[in-house]
């Protein structure tokens, strides 16, 4: 009903609204006591106040001030007498009525005034509402920016419950978490204490909330409401929860994605949710679990990367063990052998000669074979030692000729070197890299045949000038910089594209039966590998069937 | 007569050890432990040693210490016998005195060179 305050001291037109508001079903309140009349604008404020500025028995001008002061949410009309009216009046009047406008004009002003309260009303409605949503809305942004920002399940959890408790202002949440902690555990967020016998109400309730999930299914998790552990967070511990909580307005949630199941929430209000509390109070609870679920599978990466390292590490002392078992039964082996071969226990015949020489020539194979797997399990594991210092390659290189001219010579193959002269130093360890360049031109002679060529050269060489085989341009990612190169070309058997990329890969050669017959281990090239990866170096190889092979590596020079 | 005293647990080695250097006209001593290696050593005094690291009750590198820190046989020299395992490099990193390593499967001929370069 429209309710109307006149303030008026002619008893005239008190009577003639009075009747003529009757008419009209309009609550009609007359007075001029200033104390009524505020009380009436703090308590039960009406539609429209009528000010008749004929009125002497109360000061008009500062009753306006006052109800202005009050309120901006009334309208207010002033009734004049004459057509002198006072100015401090009129600027507080949203219309003017004069005693000589016809009931129906004064009518009509009234509810045109009345229509635009409403429309006001309305439209201050809409912009609270509006408000309330961006509030709700940047909430819901904070929280998913912390959602994004941690793959902790208990910071996510808690993040939920502050994003929950900036958009829904709760009483209590009741969240039964089973990815925080090895056992399912309930985690209360109330405003006030909680005492046990509540408690155990609210598990039992929480409970059969869990089970509702999963009805005619098995459960994820079996519970005991004994043993369920609990986590309180209270805001305000002096006061205390009753029953009544139960009678609180609730929404209750699964925190879920996909097969995967994180908990559940349950909510209390004292007062009643809106449908929008309804839809952010889903939305947060769905919105936590996609970085529930990241957060599971990094934390399964990790697991599975310890486990890696863990295996990484037994293979390593595996290796060491294994190879340190297998060097001493060896070791008397060959021993017996040079005895025997020695003829320190007489004479042995030309067969028995061939055979025991087979004999000490594998087991010399096989110490090869365990001297490689430690090398390559110390680099592997980090533990190989390095003894950098300034290095003239072309000393390496010329070392390693020496060592194995020799050798090429009793295959008819001729071993050169093209070397480019005054090569700036690297930092390198001599030893390593004759290890390196030793395999590189022993497996040169065993795979070339007689009266062939192999030779070794080095280059100084910049990483733009550097032409890196196709098949290992993916894998073979060099720094910009000078670097010095070294190459053995031979004339010998060659390599197949495809099996081209798997020479540096462990055991590759295995796979090669005409390689197990020149003998080896397969582990020389990835070893070979890893040791110019300690030099920040890298190797690769260029090949054509029949015609002969050539490998490169290269270390920078910073 | 040089004295050599030959300290392994492995039985094998020290047999094919003492036949080679017999065989070059030296007296050997063997122990197969290295608490009767390191009692004979000082009971025996001898030229030189070989010893093995891996042995039960006292390690090669223990012995080693041991003798390198007396200055009554600080001038036995040692050749130490090792199968490079990760267990050894750890033992190795204190100061052992050892005099020369030797690494399974070692040549035994090598061996009996060595032994005569201490002994010339």
């Amino acid at each position: 009903m429209v309710k109307i305050l006149l303030v008026s001291d002619r008893q005239t037109k008190i009577e003639e609204y009075q009747s003529f508001f009757n008419k009209v079903a309009y609550e009609l309140i007359c007075t001029t006591n200033e104390t009524h009349i505020i009380d009436l604008i703090k308590v039960d404020l009406p539609d429209i106040i009528i000010i008749d500025s004929e009125t002497k028995s109360i000061n008009l001008k500062s009753l306006n001030k006052k109800i202005k002061s009050l309120t901006d949410n009334v309208i207010i009309i002033l009734l004049t007498a004459s057509e002198n009216i006072e100015k401090d009046l009129v600027k507080y009047a949203n219309a003017i009525i004069t005693d000589t406008m016809s009931q129906s004009i004064i009518l009509s002003t009234i509810n045109i005034n009345l229509r635009m309260k409403n429309s006001l009303d309305m439209l201050s409605n809409t912009n609270k509402d509006l408000a309330d949503s961006l509030y709700r809305l940047n909430a819901l942004y904070s929280t998913s920016s912390q959602f994004a920002g941690t793959l902790d399940k208990t910071k996510l959890l808690n993040y939920m419950i502050e994003g929950l408790d900036k958009t829904l202002s709760f009483s209590l949440t009741c969240t039964l978490s089973f990815c925080t902690e090895e056992k399912p555990v309930l985690i209360l967020n109330s405003l006030y204490e909680i005492s046990e016998e509540l408690l155990t109400a609210i598990k039992l309730r929480t409970l059969l909330n869990y089970k509702s999930l999963f009805e005619g299914k098995t459960l994820p998790f079996e519970i005991d409401p004994k043993n369920l552990k609990v986590i309180k967070n209270i805001k305000y511990p002096a006061s205390r929860f009753t029953f009544t909580l139960f009678q609180f307005d609730n929404m209750f949630a699964p925190i879920s994605l996909g097969e995967n199941f994180f908990g559940c929430i349950e909510i209390f209000k004292e007062t009643q949710f809106s449908a929008e509390d309804a839809t952010c109070f889903q939305t947060i609870a769905q919105q936590v679990s996609l970085p529930l679920k990241s957060a599971t599978l990094y934390q399964e990466i990790i697991e599975t990367n310890k486990k890696l390292e863990r295996l990484e590490r037994l293979k390593s002392e595996f290796i060491s063990i294994v190879s340190h078992e297998l060097r001493t039964p060896l070791t008397s082996i060959k021993n017996s052998l040079d005895i025997l071969l020695s003829g320190r226990c007489g004479e042995i015949t030309q067969a028995a000669d061939k055979f025991l020489t087979m004999a000490r020539r594998n087991v010399q194979r096989l110490s090869g074979i365990i001297n490689d797997l430690l090398d390559l399990s110390k680099i592997e594991a980090g533990k190989m030692d390095f003894h950098f210092a300034p290095t003239n390659i072309n000393t390496v290189i010329d070392y390693v000729k020496s060592t194995l001219s020799e050798v090429a010579k009793s295959k008819g193959l001729v071993l050169e070197t093209e070397t480019e002269n005054n090569l700036p130093k690297i930092n390198a360890d001599a030893q390593r890299l004759e290890q390196v360049l030793t395999n590189l031109v022993s497996n040169a002679i065993k795979f070339t045949p007689e009266n062939k060529k192999i030779k070794i050269s080095s280059t100084l060489i910049n990483s733009d000038d550097v032409h890196i085989n196709e098949n290992f341009k993916e894998t073979t990612k060099l720094a910009k910089g000078n670097y010095i190169q070294v190459c053995v070309a031979d004339e010998g058997i060659g390599i197949e594209e495809k099996d081209l990329l798997h020479v540096f890969d462990k055991f590759a050669q295995i796979e090669n039966s005409l390689s197990r017959k020149a003998g080896g281990t397969g582990l020389g090239l990835p070893i070979a590998k890893q040791l110019l990866e300690a030099h920040q170096g890298t190797i690769w190889c260029d090949s054509e069937l029949h015609k002969g092979s050539k490998f490169y590596f290269v270390i920078p020079l910073n | 007569m040089k004295k050599i005293l030959i300290v392994d647990d492995e039985q094998d080695i020290v047999e094919s050890l003492k036949f080679v250097l017999e065989a070059s006209d030296y007296t050997c001593y063997c122990a197969y432990n290295g608490e009767d290696g390191l009692r004979m050593a000082k009971e025996i005094m001898p030229d030189l040693m070989i010893l093995d690291v891996m042995m039960p009750k006292i390690n090669g590198y223990k012995i080693s210490r041991l003798l390198k820190y007396d200055n009554k046989y600080k001038n036995i020299p040692i050749l130490m016998v090792t199968a490079r395992s990760q267990e050894e490099d750890k033992l190795i990193g204190e100061e052992t005195g050892v005099d020369e390593y030797i690494t399974k499967p070692f040549d035994l001929d090598e061996v009996v060179k060595k032994v005569e370069e201490y002994l010339k």
